[in-house]
């Protein structure tokens, strides 16, 4: 290993990064949902994004953002099949909104701390090992 | 399909009755959109292997159904480290006495029973499981009560600041025990010195002759307690652990252990002479007396070696200590902070 660098544990990162984007996944459901969409389209839509969702986790959190108020849903039949279709309530809109401001200040932010450590740039230090 | 309505049935089994069949619902549509997807790309359908390989990937019944329950904890993340930190010290109370009475039993059995060590150690040890079993019960009752408890009254939020102990600086001697130390052992060597000079002791009810080697004892109990008394007002002047003070007391301690032990196993009373006995009367009495003294000597083996451990850590201590402060930058120490336990 050259001296100066350090090797980064796989599962720590996984971990961290679990963490970052679990995070996130409100905001991208509630952005995704300012059009109805089904869970299975809904989950498809996200991962061709980038945005990888378990069923185990979608589902639990569409109901949960539904019982506060911020989706509404409604079972319709589909291709000869009932399907639950979600979207954004008056409330969700709203609520997106706010999130948005939120997650660009954070970025904005960021990219702050970023350029004062001296690397004159708006992307994150580079890591190494 | 059939493997996919088993796969159904058993998620609803743990989910709440009152949510349960939207849940299936749902998910029973999510899974029979996934199998005709696929069975579109293939041209075919699903064989059994292929259904239960989707059903594997989505996780156990169990599971998936706990994505849907409200987090519940028997003792949650506020309460656990204070919990883990009950059930040590529980723990330790029970292991203690456990260790201690078995040291004691193999002392009264003259250390010869071996036979008998391992029953004694045998029926301690399921007691010692019993008791240890009920105690980690009792604690767990109690915090899954406090957890609850403060799910509805946040009793934990409350709290002052200005309640927190003070930072304890493991160097630090307290002089008042200090001076405590230094009057006892004073007092104590003087008595020594005045009562115990002679091999032959004069009391009201007997006169006890000790054996030959009374004077090395005599010397060097009168030299470690002069030791102790010599540490104790050297800590009363400069109240604070250094490494050469802590070697010093390590060296008295582990001089007065070995001189005590030696005097357990030396049969130090040559003789008896009381005005009640008969001759052979007393000599049994010195000879039992020297035999009790010999079986005690292993407990004041082990005194002495936790004495010895207690002190070695406190000199590994102060010497991390030392290293930690010659890597200081600026005034900022690098070693380990001595921070005192912060529960209250």
């Amino acid at each position: 290993m050259a001296q100066g660098t350090v090797a980064a544990n796989p599962e720590t990162f996984e971990n961290l990064r679990g963490e970052l984007r679990r995070g996130s996944l409100v905001l991208a459901v509630l952005s995704a949902l300012r059009h109805e969409q089904y869970g299975y389209t809904l989950r498809k839509a996200l991962a061709e994004h980038g945005m990888e969702i378990d069923e185990g986790t979608l589902y639990p959190l569409l109901r949960r953002l539904e019982s506060q108020g911020l989706l509404a849903s409604e079972w319709r039949e589909q291709d000869k099949r009932n399907k639950r279709f979600y979207r954004l309530s008056k409330e969700g809109k709203e609520i997106l909104k706010q999130l948005t401001a939120e997650w660009q200040s954070i970025d904005s932010s960021l990219r702050a701390v970023w350029r004062e450590q001296g690397h004159g740039t708006d992307r994150p230090v580079p890591t190494r090992g | 399909m059939e493997l996919i309505d088993r796969y159904l049935h058993a998620v609803k089994f743990w989910l709440p009755k009152a949510q349960a069949a939207d849940i299936i619902a749902e998910l029973g549509e999510d899974i029979h959109t996934q199998v005709d997807e696929q069975e579109h790309e293939l041209g075919r359908e699903l064989t059994s292997e292929e259904t239960a390989d989707l059903l594997r990937k989505r996780g156990r019944p169990v599971l998936v159904a706990n994505h849907y329950l409200p987090q519940q904890y028997l003792i949650g993340p506020l309460f656990f480290p204070i919990y883990k930190f009950v059930l040590k010290i529980v723990a330790l109370c029970c292991l203690v006495p456990w260790v201690s009475g078995w040291l004691a039993l193999i002392v009264a059995s003259g250390g010869r029973d071996f036979h008998g060590w391992v029953v004694r150690f045998g029926s301690m040890g399921s007691s010692l499981w019993s008791t240890a079993f009920l105690s980690a019960a009792v604690v767990t009752m109690v915090f899954a009560v406090l957890e609850r408890a403060e799910a509805k009254s946040h009793f934990m939020e409350t709290w002052d600041p200005r309640k927190l102990p003070p930072v304890r600086n493991p160097r630090k001697i307290s002089r008042s025990c200090a001076a405590v130390e230094l009057a006892v052992t004073l007092v104590f060597a003087v008595w020594w010195a005045v009562n115990l000079s002679s091999a032959v002791l004069d009391l009201p009810f007997a006169r006890i002759t000790l054996s030959g080697t009374w004077t090395y004892f005599f010397g060097g109990f009168l030299a470690v307690m002069l030791g102790s008394a010599a540490l104790a007002a050297a800590s009363l002047i400069d109240p604070h652990w250094t490494v050469r003070r802590a070697t010093a007391k390590l060296l008295i301690d582990c001089a007065g252990a070995a001189l005590f032990c030696w005097l357990l196993g030396v049969h130090i009373v040559a003789g008896i002479a009381a005005p009640d006995l008969t001759p052979i009367q007393a000599h049994e009495l010195a000879d039992a007396i020297n035999l009790w003294a010999a079986r005690v000597m292993p407990s004041g083996l082990i005194i002495g070696v936790i004495a010895a451990a207690v002190n070695v850590h406190r000199i590994r201590r102060l010497r991390m200590g030392d290293q930690g402060r010659a890597g200081t930058v600026n005034g900022q120490a690098n070693g380990p902070t001595p921070y005192a336990s912060p529960l209250p």
